[in-house]
């Protein structure tokens, strides 16, 4: 108890303040935001070298659209316009990555409207969001524009960048049974959605997110231990299939929906048993989607129903205080 | 007693101040299940109207008999027997509307606007008050039920009523068709009547 | 409190008595009402019934023309003024651990047999899709198709509703399994996937393909049983 009372003086002083909740002050908003812009390097780099103009036009339409819709919302709402603390731009990129490179130019701006406005703005702004604004965002216009967005929206034989002719590994298996090899799948040089299709990028970028404690390991960690798991399953049960743990494991928006969209620090748990609890039902959901519904790919929607069950973890796991029974 | 409301005001109360949709928050399922079409919303609107006229009339008419504890079985009866005469109705002479809007017809049974005005109003007032009262209700509906079609067929289909309102390129938001769209359309409605609303307040108030 | 109660104790029991002996009489509003209403209702019921009744059997009836004779030669004849005879018949087929019955519509112009019309249901992508079939006198080709119902997911899967895809399935032999292909048909027996809708194209295919193989026998027998007795 005197020690108790003890470190309550050391710190007299309660912040009130809407998450992410700090505990330096070194961590502010703007430092994590721009750690993920840093992470998002690599990716963004890959993206570029990959899908060549496609991926800089919807980086471009992406970060213009959210900028303005941050800026109307925020007049709306008569609030001081601040793009300082780079949640937007944050916002901006993640969506641009996760949208497919020949999606037309107003499934951006749509998406980045939905995003800010939808997803984040009608909540209260930077914090007080339940769900993933860029993830909100991608599904509004996925169910909108199905046929832009759905996996045969990906291809154009025409086009004259190598990846978009081709279709997306994940589909190519659910449709025909053709396996990509794994070394595409590590390196990036197949079609998907921006971000996505280089696995190489997303863990150098996810790892210099954990290192920076931007991210909580624990997330990535219990989104790849389940899916593992049940792909293991899977195998098991299905042993003659092509599509071994390790393509479900590089293919498709696993990793960097790992890395970077479950990690989104409002939207997910806040203790390390919950964060770990809230990786594992996205990995489980991003299974049951992939094996058992009509999407080849389920991570968007797998990290919106987590999203949904974040207060419910929080309860469970609210951690015990000193001496409470 | 307290003064009970004139027939003017019952009527003009329906339409905007006292809306059913956007101010008292019933009758949501017809609101959400049958708004992906301006055609669809209209004929719902006629169906809750004449139901809701003629369950007001008949409840009004038989006011002075009611018992308080078997009024709500009297309701139900009465408004069961229009909601049958209506769904009959729309089967015979509009086939195609009957199965597109499928089992919302009959449950206007349970849509408690009807319920709500024969409670409030029709069990206690004259046979002009309840018809206006009813009036008032039914466009209010039919207003709320519209605007939310409006928006959900224009955006949805580039169409209003069937006729293209927006250039062939327009790509369709499929989901403002589907049940998404509806709430989405719903609560950004009601969150603009809202601000309207306490904008107007805060205006009056300063005065 | 205690005193209160005593005081309201003996009305309520009155009250509870007279409540017994009178529920007949208190819910005579209730009852006549219920009277009134069902006989107002049975009236509506008998004016009404026969066009509802009619309604339904001609959702069925008007599309057969098209789906045994082809859009063409079908407006031909209604202009003609003849109208073709359409008799519904209902066959039952035994398949190991059930039993499923088809209403079957048999089609005849000037006595003599056109075709048939199929009604068959099955799930789709999103829900249940009920499609009719037109087939020849043989039931040798695909005369048409036409979907009935269906709840696709708008702009890609509701697309098997469009004329462009479920003119495919005319002049198709039904001797052949129909296969649902991506891009671009090259066998005979092939049908061309709706891009990004591949689930509801295989339900529609499937169901044709159902259909068929339950129905082709006993349709070919009563054409020859119906055969006979015409040339006779």
């Amino acid at each position: 108890m005197a020690e108790n009372i003890k470190k309550i003086k050391t710190a007299p002083v309660i912040h009130v303040a809407p998450s992410p909740h700090l505990s330096s002050m070194a961590l502010t908003t703007r430092r994590m935001m721009i750690d993920v812009v840093i992470a998002l390097i690599p990716v963004v780099l890959t993206a570029l070298y990959v899908f060549r103009w496609y991926a800089a036009k919807q980086l471009f339409i992406c970060i213009a659209s959210c900028f303005a819709a941050e800026m109307i919302f925020m007049k709306m709402r008569s609030k001081a316009f601040s793009l300082n603390d780079y949640s937007a731009t944050v916002t901006a990129i993640i969506l641009a990555l996760s949208l497919p490179g020949t999606a037309p130019w107003y499934v951006g701006v749509i998406a980045s409207f939905v995003a800010i406005g939808i997803g984040k703005v009608i909540f209260g702004g930077v914090g007080m969001n339940i769900f993933n604004p860029a993830m909100v965002g991608r599904a509004f216009v996925m169910i909108a524009f199905a046929s832009a967005m759905a996996a045969s929206g990906y291809e154009d034989s025409a086009s004259a960048v190598d990846a978009i002719t081709q279709a997306t590994p994940m589909d190519a298996f659910k449709q025909t049974g053709i396996t990509t090899s794994l070394s595409a799948l590590f390196w990036g040089p197949t079609n998907g959605s921006l971000g996505e299709t280089s696995a190489f990028a997303c863990i150098i970028g996810g790892l210099y997110l954990c290192m920076r404690r931007t991210a909580s390991w624990e997330i990535p960690t219990g989104v790849i231990a389940s899916v593992v798991v049940f792909a293991g399953i899977a195998n098991l049960v299905n042993p003659q299939s092509q599509w071994t743990v390790l393509h479900h494991l590089l293919g498709g928006s696993l990793l960097f929906g790992a890395f970077f969209i479950a990690t989104d620090p409002v939207s997910s748990p806040l203790t390390p048993k919950g964060k770990f609890i809230f990786g594992i039902g996205i990995g489980a959901f991003i299974m049951l989607l992939r094996l058992f519904s009509g999407y080849p790919e389920g991570v968007m929607f797998a990290v919106l129903l987590m999203n949904a069950l974040t207060p419910l973890i929080n309860r469970w796991t609210v951690p015990r205080a000193l001496g409470e029974q | 007693m307290v003064d009970q409301p004139t027939p003017l005001e019952r009527f003009v109360q329906g339409i905007l101040p006292e809306n059913p949709v956007y101010r008292q928050l019933l009758g949501l399922c017809p609101t959400l299940a049958v708004t992906n079409g301006m055609k669809a919303a209209v004929t719902m609107s006629c169906a809750v109207a004449f139901v809701l006229l003629c369950a007001n009339v008949i409840t009004s008419l038989i006011r002075n008999l009611l018992k308080p504890h078997l009024r709500i079985v009297i309701f139900t009866l009465t408004i069961a027997t229009f909601v049958t005469i209506a769904d009959r109705f729309l089967a015979a002479y509009m086939y195609q509307m009957s199965k597109t809007l499928g089992p919302y017809i009959p449950l206007i049974i349970v849509n408690c606007i009807i319920i709500c005005r024969c409670e409030v109003c029709a069990s206690k007032q004259s046979v002009l008050t309840a018809a206006s009262d009813a009036l008032g209700q039914s466009i209010g509906f039919a207003l709320a039920l519209s605007s939310i079609a409006a928006v959900r067929e224009i955006l949805g289909t580039g169409m209003f009523f069937g006729w293209r309102v927006l250039p062939i390129s327009w790509p369709d938001w499929v989901i403002m068709v589907l049940p998404p769209g509806a709430f989405l359309t719903f609560g950004i409605l009601l969150g603009t009547v809202n601000w309207i609303g306490s904008y107007r307040s805060e205006k009056s108030g300063n005065r | 409190m205690v005193k209160q109660n005593k005081i309201i104790e003996p009305e309520a029991t009155g009250m509870l008595k007279s409540k017994k002996r009178g529920y007949i009489l208190q819910a005579w509003l209730v009852l006549t009402l219920a009277l009134c209403f069902g006989a107002s209702l049975a009236g509506v019921q008998l004016t009404l019934g026969p066009t509802i009744e009619e309604n339904k059997i001609n959702e069925t009836r008007q599309k057969v023309p098209e789906l045994v004779l082809g859009a063409e030669k079908a407006q031909k004849i209604e202009e003609q003024g003849q109208a073709l005879f359409i008799e519904p018949h209902t066959i039952s087929i035994e398949k190991p651990g059930k039993k499923i019955s088809y209403s079957v519509y048999e089609a005849r112009l000037n006595e003599e047999l056109i075709g048939w019309v199929l009604k068959t249901a099955g799930q789709g992508y999103a829900d249940k899709i009920e499609l009719l079939l037109g087939l020849d006198p043989q039931a040798k080709t695909i005369t048409g198709l036409f979907i009935l119902e269906q709840k696709e997911t708008p702009g890609l899967g509701n697309k098997i509703i469009t004329e462009a895809w479920r003119k495919q399935f005319i002049n198709k032999d039904t001797g052949r399994q129909l296969i649902v292909v991506k891009k671009g048909t090259k066998a005979l027996n092939e049908i061309d996937a709706i891009t990004g809708a591949t689930i509801s194209s295989r339900a529609v295919t499937g169901l044709v393909n159902t259909a068929i193989g339950d129905l082709k026998g006993s349709l070919v027998a009563k054409a020859s049983h119906n055969q006979p007795t015409k040339d006779e």
